[in-house]
């Protein structure tokens, strides 16, 4: 069973976050080892396993990245390395430059007002991004879905200068 | 859904009985147990009527002493009455030396497992908690009337694996079940969420005297689910008092270092000032030094301004945790207080201000944790079939693996959902490399020498491959108490090495059965007896849950030979229970489990399908 499916869902990338939370909530319900205290051992055994994979698909679902990939996966599509190097020269500068941008907030004059322009720019960015990326699994080919795998790549990006900028919140917060 | 709830009273292979359980709050300084009965959570007292119980042991020449009468004498002979033993479960003595360097004991045995030296001999601090875990099971015994199912023990959010391990090994030498270990604040959540049925977001602020928990819970019909926890586990009314203390030693012009004397003074009259201020505007500290009297008026909004930093330091660590739940302060529906120090009104007033909306504080804050430990055992026991209530925690610390250049490598992230189980792969760095050290990690840092170190295994016998050729799987897993054992397996071969995590700090392998053996609670049982009825009970649990399962799915999910070999089994282990040979039993319970394996499977898939048909198997 994969996940979607231990979910009862299509194999779909758009989802209804509600209803999967509810859908998670009433399996574990079920399965997990809380509702087996007082059996065997065996039964506690697998409760652990079941209980554990059902939340590891839960954050997989939840997650639209992680979502995004395990889709590609379960088509087969081999995603780009981390590691591998990356040919898109265009969208490299770009990154530096939202790096730039982050790494000059604590200077600006009004710190709310640059935060939230920052959050703005990489929210407006990484739409676009996650439009790409609907429209590419739409197609339902090999290349489409290769290309997929490399707009997911670059939402990865997104994803750490989301954590950055966060980084950046709180120390200027704490002080 | 367990076996057992299923039935309906009246189809019920076994007639209802009400399980005896317990929850116990094992705390740093006060410990007390509480249990639902009739319906009604409360805490259970001694033959004095006290509930709180003092988490204090005094070994004497020829006695134990726990409690009030341990705390009587630790004044008097600070050597062999430990006080506060919370603090060093699970710790190496460096860590000890470090954290509090002016404890009044000797310390013996080794660096990473260090014992305190006794009248009664070496005395490890698990030992210690197990005393007094053994002190509050009897209480519950004689207030119920007859022996623990199990307990739920409460421990703080933030406890590490060490930590977490040296209480349940405590409850084993105590020779007590655990339910479960449950997390303090959850605790707490649930019982205030059971009271007000409330639904939505809940934050637990608990402040005890020396640690900060906050944690974030999403409450969604009787599903407690935990989005993050946070805290600092450095921070409590204890630092209240020392700034009070701080405070008293400058405006009195006194030189440090004071004698050990005075600072107790101080330290008293600071605590006492503390308390006397959550009622009154001002208060009269007075010391008598060098056969002086100095006195000083400290008022309220001194003492506000005095803790005022670290109340904010608290919220700071709010924000975070608000932050990795992904939640902001509007989101928050009720906040529930925990822990003494929650009794300082400028914490309730800050707390509140900051969250916008009044805390909770209706039950006793030294008494939420108990109750709500108790109501958890009396679900996990079996006594509520109807019961909704899940709880849903996580893991307070990331957890890792050494990789090249001292580098933590994580592999389950703070705030997971446990149980969790989580697979990376590795692959060898040499040529020829038939041998990888396996270092577990906890914590948030990135360098090894900056996290918790809890254990080293090592994988052998890897074949001989160019360097990056072997596919090393390193499996960590994490159960509902939120203990972690780890594996590892070489793919291409299946050699394999897996270790249970036992902590690098706290008890040796072989360390428990040695220390029942050698304890005075269970000198007069013998431990074989003890491990038959262990078996014993193992087996009628086997044979009552697979009737049950039987009575309920097996005309849907098993054929005739399959059913004629379970029952085969089951009797031939009833018969063989009876006996007093551990071994054979053992085996025979093992019988059963293969046997039923792939029963149990279909049983758990088939309750997975009606779940998201939307019918729970409880309305069934």
């Amino acid at each position: 069973m994969n996940y979607f499916e231990l979910f009862g869902l299509e194999a779909d990338f758009s989802i209804d976050l509600t209803s999967l939370a509810t859908t998670y909530q009433a399996l574990q319900k079920t399965v997990h080892p809380d509702r087996f205290a007082h059996s065997s051992s065996q039964d506690q055994m697998l409760a652990v396993q079941k209980s554990s994979q059902i939340n590891d698909a839960y954050q997989t679902l939840k997650n639209p990245v992680k979502r995004g990939e395990y889709l590609l996966q379960l088509r087969n599509t081999e995603l780009p390395e981390e590691q591998s190097t990356f040919q898109d020269v265009d969208f490299l500068m770009v990154q530096m430059e939202l790096r730039e941008m982050l790494a000059e907030i604590k200077f600006a004059k009004d710190i709310d007002t640059a935060l939230m322009s920052a959050e703005e720019t990489l929210d407006i960015q990484s739409r676009q991004l996650w439009q790409e990326f609907e429209q590419l699994l739409g197609q339902h080919s090999d290349t489409a879905n290769q290309q997929a795998g490399e707009v997911l790549r670059k939402l990865k990006f997104y994803q750490k200068l989301y954590i950055e900028l966060e980084r950046i919140e709180d120390t200027l917060f704490d002080d | 859904m367990a076996l057992l709830q299923i039935a309906e009273p009246g189809q019920s292979t076994v007639p209802h009985q009400h399980r005896l359980a317990a929850g116990i709050d094992l705390g740093t300084t006060n410990s007390l147990v509480a249990s639902v009965q009739s319906g009604l959570p409360k805490t259970l007292t001694d033959a004095e009527g006290r509930d709180i119980l003092p988490s204090i042991v005094s070994y004497q020449q020829d006695k134990i002493l726990v409690g009030d009468s341990a705390k009587a004498l630790a004044i008097e002979d600070p050597q062999n009455t430990i006080v506060s033993a919370k603090r060093l479960l699970g710790r190496s003595l460096a860590d000890i030396k470090q954290k509090y360097p002016n404890l009044p004991y000797t310390f013996s045995g080794n660096e990473d497992h260090p014992s305190i030296a006794t009248v009664q001999g070496d005395i490890n601090p698990v030992q210690v908690s197990s005393e007094v875990l053994s002190t509050l099971v009897e209480r519950a015994k004689q207030a119920l009337g007859g022996d623990l199912e199990g307990v739920v023990i409460t421990v703080p959010a933030y406890f590490d694996d060490a930590q977490r391990q040296s209480t349940k090994d405590a409850a084993t030498l105590a020779g007590v079940k655990v339910l479960r270990l449950l997390n303090e604040p959850t605790a707490a959540a649930v019982a205030y969420g059971l009271d007000s049925a409330q639904e939505g977001v809940i934050a637990v602020y608990d402040l005890g005297g020396g640690t900060f928990d906050i944690s974030i819970l999403r409450l969604n019909k009787g599903v407690f689910e935990v989005l993050s926890t946070g805290g600092d586990s450095a921070l409590g009314g204890d630092d209240f008092d020392n700034a009070i203390v701080d405070y008293l030693v400058s405006e009195f012009e006194l030189q440090r270092p004071l004698s050990h004397q005075l600072e107790r003074q101080l330290l008293e009259q600071a605590c006492r000032a503390k308390e006397l201020l959550s009622s009154q505007d001002s208060v009269e500290v007075v010391i008598n030094h060098q056969q002086q009297t100095l006195t000083l008026e400290l008022s309220k909004a001194t003492l506000n301004e005095l803790i005022m930093p670290l109340v904010s330091k608290t919220l700071r660590a709010c924000r975070r945790a608000l932050k990795d739940a992904g939640v902001s302060t509007s989101d928050v529906h009720e906040v529930v207080m925990v822990g003494g120090s929650t009794r300082v009104p400028l914490v309730r007033e800050q707390v509140g201000d900051y969250f916008k909306r009044q805390p909770l504080t209706s039950i006793d804050p030294d008494k939420v944790v108990a109750i709500g430990a108790a109501i958890q055992a009396d679900v996990l026991a079996g006594n509520k079939p109807d019961s909704e209530m899940l709880l849903l925690d996580v893991t307070p610390l990331s957890l890792g693996l050494e990789t090249m250049g001292g580098l933590v490598e994580k592999i389950i992230p703070r705030n997971s959902t446990i149980p969790v189980a989580k697979a990376q792969e590795f692959t060898t760095f040499k040529d020829g490399q038939t041998a990888m050290a396996v270092h577990v990690l906890q914590g948030e840092r990135e360098l090894v020498e900056d996290c918790r170190s809890l254990a080293r295994f090592e994988l052998r016998g890897i074949p001989a491959m160019a360097a990056g050729a072997a596919h090393i799987r390193v499996t960590f897993k994490v159960d509902a108490d939120g203990l972690l054992s780890v594996s590892a397996m070489e793919k291409s071969t299946g050699v394999e090495a897996s270790i249970e995590v036992k902590p690098s700090f706290g008890l040796e392998e072989g360390d428990i059965i040695k220390m029942l053996k050698e304890s005075v609670t269970h000198a007069k049982g013998d431990i074989q007896a003890r491990m038959l009825k262990e078996q014993q009970v193992e087996a009628a649990r086997v044979v009552e849950a697979v009737q049950a399962a039987v009575q309920q799915d097996g005309n849907a999910l098993l054929t005739d030979d399959e059913l004629a070999a379970i029952e085969n089994a089951l009797a031939q282990l009833t018969k063989i229970s009876q006996t007093s040979d551990i071994a054979q039993i053992e085996q025979a319970i093992k019988d059963v489990d293969t046997i039923t394996a792939s029963f149990a499977e279909r049983r758990m898939d088939s309750s997975i399908k009606t779940a998201l048909a939307g019918h729970s198997v409880d309305e069934v």
